[in-house]
């Protein structure tokens, strides 16, 4: 079968090979994340890896040679399930309240099983230290959970420590802050306890600030935490914390309220009363599910094993120092 | 300035100069004996360790003075890879007696680094969140470890590509023919190939830990799977075609000059992950 040759040809692999390299390229100059023309690159290698298996008598003798080659094939084929099996999402949630399987944000293949809402755990607040120049150092964030058997579990995770439940990965990152909670009592109905995150610290430390909506209130409502001086020295070693001394400055419309803890002063509304209870800190997780990872580590490791016992063997046949 | 009157700064730095000033003798040893057809290895040989002694005290003490290796500024990852070079390049001047007048090639390349050493900031660095992890020394020790490998093979290469002129052919006379150190140099990149393999793959178990994801096309991922791509398209036309030695060593400076923009150009040019920036 010529044509099978062809597909087979080692000239072909070369080609192929330059034609992945100008994809990668082209999507990374183009600022493209994923791109068909590397996915048809890959499929097109592996074809032709194929092609040459079956054709190639002296690759299919050489056992590492073959093992790696098939571990390069596996690995294409693990790389193109993850893309459809995959899930990446944010989240964020409240020092003290639980995770309860909803995502603020999410990317997900069509495959993926969708177990999240099985999954719960509770944030119990973190601690980050800070180096001179604002420089984030480790994140320590204390969570619990209720294991298979119903005993509750707790970790310290962090930025490279993840918190693995039902196979979903939790990290934390730097995105997190202070969040107002309020408490909400409509004119009808039982009294409701919420928070409004505000946009990250220090990231956004000037903007500390963020409107919402309340529930049968026409307009939005907005609230700013105000406090003086730097909670988070810049020119020393500091670390994440609540301010000691602050105010909450909430608007509606035209009207005002300066708010202190310890104060509690009702704010009305159209549609109720909204109460200052406390101020509290967020975490920002991201949360990835991808079960190919450990068969993929599998196959790149016998990939490069294979390698280097193929070249060991090729190489122990001549002496290293060239006569 | 204030860091430049840190005594303890000063003392490493004065090891570190030392080390240069020993690598500089080797390296002109070695270029002054091929001009002069002259052999004084041993000599070239004891300046390279000698540098090297100095060279792991000066990051040694630095490491135990700060609490961390030397990863994070330009002038910690050039004084690594200075002496990560040099010790592979030792070992191999150690090991391969025949080709040891290709230190006149590899140590100038050396010489550009320790230029560009001398003119970065050596003051103090802190560890980003995401480097507290073993994979970090797993992951950078297979890359110089791939870095010592292409650098051999650069060596190799530039005499075959030197012999093109009367003078260097005269000069190189005494070292093999061109098809064997080909050959060589051919090793020494499979060989290299492996190590970058190892690094990807620990790379990405870290980059997985770090920041959630095993690959994502940030610029250092890519340049760096490009140069996996290219050390691999060097390999197959090895098979493919008959590559005539030239050829092939044009291809490893290819290799090398796109390995080299990656580790040395990429990580400071961009914001991404593997500068510790998030």
């Amino acid at each position: 079968m010529p044509w099978l040759a062809r597909l087979a040809s080692l000239r072909l692999t070369l080609a192929l090979l330059g034609v992945l390299g100008a994809a990668i390229l082209a999507a990374y100059f183009g600022g493209l994340r994923y791109s068909p023309a590397i996915a048809a690159g890959l499929s097109a290698l592996a074809v032709n890896l194929l092609a040459n298996l079956v054709v190639t008598p002296r690759l299919r003798q050489q056992g590492p040679l073959l093992l790696f080659h098939l571990a390069l094939l596996a690995i294409i084929l693990l790389v193109a399930l993850g893309r459809m099996v995959y899930l990446r999402g944010q989240v964020e949630v409240l020092d003290g309240e639980e995770f309860a399987g909803q995502l603020l944000r999410h990317d997900a293949g069509p495959w993926h099983p969708w177990r999240l809402d099985e999954v719960r755990f509770v944030n119990h607040g973190f601690r980050i230290a800070y180096a001179p120049g604002l420089l984030r150092q480790q994140t320590r964030n204390r969570v619990s959970w209720l294991n298979a058997r119903g005993q509750e579990e707790s970790a310290e995770i962090g930025d490279d420590t993840p918190l693995v439940l039902s196979g979903y990965r939790f990290y934390t990152t730097w995105n997190k802050g202070f969040a107002l909670v309020f408490a909400w009592q409509p004119r009808r109905g039982p009294p409701v306890l919420g928070s409004v995150n505000l946009p990250g610290y220090p990231a956004n430390a000037l903007k500390q600030a963020q409107e919402w909506r309340l529930p049968g209130v026409p307009e939005p409502v907005w609230a700013m935490l105000q406090f003086e001086g730097e909670l988070i020295p810049e020119d020393r070693d500091g670390e994440f914390r609540l301010p000691d001394d602050y105010r909450v400055v909430v608007r509606y419309g035209d009207r005002r309220w300066d708010l202190v803890p310890g104060e509690d002063t009702a704010i009305d509304l159209p549609g109720g009363q909204l109460r200052f209870v406390e101020l509290r800190t967020w975490m920002g997780y991201l949360v990835t599910w991808d079960a190919t990872i450990p068969w993929l580590l599998l196959a790149a490791t016998v990939a490069v094993l294979a390698l280097g016992w193929h070249f060991w063997r090729e190489f122990s046949r001549r002496p290293w120092n060239p006569a | 300035m204030e860091q430049a009157l840190n005594p303890e700064l000063l003392f490493e730095l004065k090891i570190l100069w030392a080390a240069v000033v020993a690598y500089v003798l080797a390296g002109s040893l070695a270029i002054v004996g091929v001009l002069l057809k002259k052999r004084p290895e041993r000599t070239v040989l004891a300046c390279m360790v000698a540098g090297l002694a100095l060279h792991t005290y000066s990051l040694g003490y630095r490491w135990e003075r700060l609490g961390h290796g030397p990863f994070v500024s330009m002038f910690e990852i050039l004084s690594s890879n200075v002496w990560s070079l040099m010790l592979v390049f030792v070992l191999c001047y150690w090991r391969l007696q025949v080709v040891r007048p290709m230190a006149a090639v590899v140590m100038p390349i050396l010489f550009v680094m320790m230029g560009w050493l001398m003119t970065v900031s050596p003051g103090e660095t802190r560890l980003p969140p995401t480097y507290h992890t073993v994979w970090l020394f797993v992951h950078i020790g297979f890359a110089k470890v791939f870095m010592g490998f292409t650098l051999v093979a650069v060596g190799l290469s530039g005499i075959i590509l030197s012999r093109s002129t009367v003078f260097w052919t005269a000069k190189f006379q005494r070292l093999p023919a061109d098809d064997r150190l080909s050959e060589l140099s051919f090793r020494c990149l499979a060989t290299g190939f492996v190590f970058h393999s190892l690094m990807l793959i620990a790379g990405a178990i870290w980059a997985q830990d770090a920041w959630g994801r095993y690959w994502d096309w940030d610029p250092l991922e890519t340049w760096s799977f490009i140069t996996w791509l290219l050390v691999a398209i060097s390999l197959h036309a090895r098979l493919a075609f008959r590559v005539s030695p030239r050829s092939g060593a044009w291809m490893i400076l290819a290799v090398f000059v796109a390995a080299f923009l990656t580790f040395f150009g990429v990580p400071f040019i961009t914001k991404s992950p593997h500068q510790g920036a998030v």
